[in-house]
């Protein structure tokens, strides 16, 4: 089995965060979480819950399509879902307890932008805008987080605009606004982020293979939280995990989309 | 035109053409489907033949039919939550034209632009939710989107108003003459919403049957003649964008498309070619490939 490539890193550090208890769904173009959904049902977590499209209840694609949020995707599903009914009302409810998303720019607390790059009224550039994030990150309890291009102007001190929620202000301003949990993980091409208990501001908890911590640093626009305890290596894949990703989940490469 | 419907009832198919002609300019119009999916296509390229103006566009998450009825311009503002090509890149047409300031953009989550959908369905003032609590979206349009406080609980939710619309307009795999429409295998995108809210309901179909079809798997039927005003048999209708599960969306159009944009000549002939020009909605398929192309997206015989 040849070495783990950067995106297989990155998808088989997120499966590996997910559990038997994980119940999640994907939004637009989500290739690393959906690939890393369908790596850990089929090693570690064989009841995780994934609803393909936020929709196609255990969706078992053979490949994945262009499109995340596409019909492409359901094939093998054991129930689709009514986007009005049932999604949103079990994404409330929090029977889904899993949301992963990304943004243009995130800040130290996991916020996320991906509505504008520059001021709102005259844009620099016009991004797609927040879609359901700005939703479930005030319904979903077990927010991840990941980002292909690790970068000062990705990760930024001061976001352009605020479409979804991650610890907010920091501290306990989820709490205050009645929102459930928050961002977890933030899985990027360099490192590993996860939160500090109580400021809640991003503190890199590993480095990737060939990267120091130095350049972590030098690649995020914000200051970052101590690391306790020091950084360690991320994990290296194991060769069933690279050959489940490769050959049954992934085979057609559609998770590259996110590194071009 | 005149169309035989069911002996003794008044009839509610019309052409494209004139169902198009049914939206004023304007008017307030919101689109079915979901991104790559289940999207009016063809009355959205009917839309923007006819060069309506000045459209309100409810799109929740849409990406191609903005891109035409922008690069028409048919729209002075799209009230949205997502737009984009997803895994075909940004939507380049609507890009420029919402950073030239040509047409507004009222932004909304996607959830709470159902939210204020519900509301007008339901008659009611607003619909409640927690969404969208804590981001910048909400102070946007405050008097739309009202951050309060549960004066029981003491917790915090969003008010969103009701968003009346004048022309609901979805794509579904079958309805009779009378306006029942079934959406097959099962309705999965938020269509239902638009359908409650709007003052006025047009949807294409993949094939027209007959009102005993309904009346003999009463189960299926998704939504009631007496909710729909305007059917129209439009096969292939979603095209490029899928009509599950009969057929997926053409993945080689929205890489062309791509493609043309890069430079805006190529944009412009592609725009008139494979678009604009062709004069039905069948000219328009055999320009994009014609039976070949739709044999290489269809998932189950139609």
């Amino acid at each position: 089995m040849s070495a783990a490539t950067i995106d297989e890193l990155m998808v088989v550090t997120l499966a590996r965060a997910f559990t038997n208890e994980t119940r999640a769904f994907n939004g637009a173009v989500s290739f690393v979480p959906v690939c890393a959904y369908l790596l850990a049902r089929r090693t570690h977590a064989p009841e995780l819950v994934w609803a393909a499209s936020s929709l196609a209840v255990d969706a078992d694609p053979k490949s994945i399509p262009e499109s995340t949020l596409s019909d492409g995707l359901w094939d093998g599903a054991s129930m689709l879902s009514n986007s009005a009914y049932d999604f949103w009302s079990y994404a409330q409810g929090r029977r889904y307890n899993t949301f992963a998303f990304r943004g243009a720019q995130m800040d130290a607390y996991g916020n996320v932008n991906n509505t504008t790059i520059g001021p709102y009224a005259s844009p620099k550039v016009r991004l797609p805008g927040g879609g359901g994030m700005a939703d479930l990150g005030c319904m979903i309890p077990l927010i991840f987080l990941w980002s292909t291009t690790h970068d000062p102007r990705t990760f930024v001190e001061k976001l352009d605009f605020r479409s979804g929620i991650g610890w907010g202000d920091g501290g306990d301003h989820r709490a205050r606004l009645g929102l459930p949990g928050g961002p977890q993980l933030c899985v990027t091409n360099l490192c590993v982020f996860d939160f500090d208990p109580d400021s809640k501001r991003m503190r890199i908890r590993s480095v990737h293979p060939g990267v120091t911590v130095e350049q972590v640093v030098e690649a995020t626009g914000f200051e970052l939280a101590p690391s306790p305890g020091g950084v360690p290596e991320t994990d290296a894949p194991t060769d069933e995990e690279l050959r489940v990703l490769r050959e049954e989940v992934d085979p057609t490469g559609a998770r590259l989309r996110e590194f071009r | 035109m005149t169309i035989t419907g069911s002996v003794g009832f008044e009839s509610k198919l019309r052409t494209l053409e004139e169902a198009a002609g049914e939206v004023a300019d304007g008017a307030t119009i919101a689109l079915g489907g979901l991104s790559m999916n289940a999207v009016p296509m063809a009355f959205v390229r009917e839309l923007a033949r006819r060069k309506v103006r000045d459209l309100t566009v409810v799109a929740i998450v849409h990406g191609m039919p903005l891109e035409w009825l922008v690069a028409a311009g048919c729209v002075r503002k799209v009230v949205s939550g997502l737009v984009s090509l997803e895994g075909f890149g940004l939507a380049p047409r609507f890009r420029a034209a919402v950073q030239s300031g040509e047409v507004a953009i009222e932004e909304y989550s996607e959830h709470t632009l159902i939210c204020r959908l519900q509301a007008a369905g339901y008659g009611l003032p607003f619909v409640p939710t927690k969404a969208g609590l804590g981001t910048d979206m909400l102070a946007l349009h405050p008097e739309t989107t009202r951050e309060e406080v549960d004066e029981t609980t003491g917790e915090a939710y969003v008010e969103c108003t009701a968003l009346p619309v004048d022309v609901a307009i979805v794509h579904a795999d079958a309805a009779d003459t009378r306006g029942n429409v079934r959406v097959d295998p099962k309705l999965v995108w938020m269509d239902s919403e638009l359908v409650k809210a709007a003052a006025r309901v047009i949807v294409t179909v993949e094939r027209i049957l007959p009102e005993r079809a309904f009346r003999a798997a009463p189960e299926r039927t998704t939504y009631p003649r007496f909710a729909v005003d305007t059917v129209v048999e439009a096969p292939w209708g979603a095209y490029p964008t899928s009509s599950y599960p009969t057929y997926g969306y053409d993945g080689a159009f929205f890489e062309a498309y791509q493609r043309a944009h890069a430079d805006p000549a190529t944009a412009a002939s592609f725009w008139e070619e494979r678009i604009a020009g062709p004069e039905t909605h069948a000219a328009f398929l055999d320009a994009n490939g014609g039976p070949e192309t739709l044999l290489r997206i269809a998932r189950r015989p139609t």
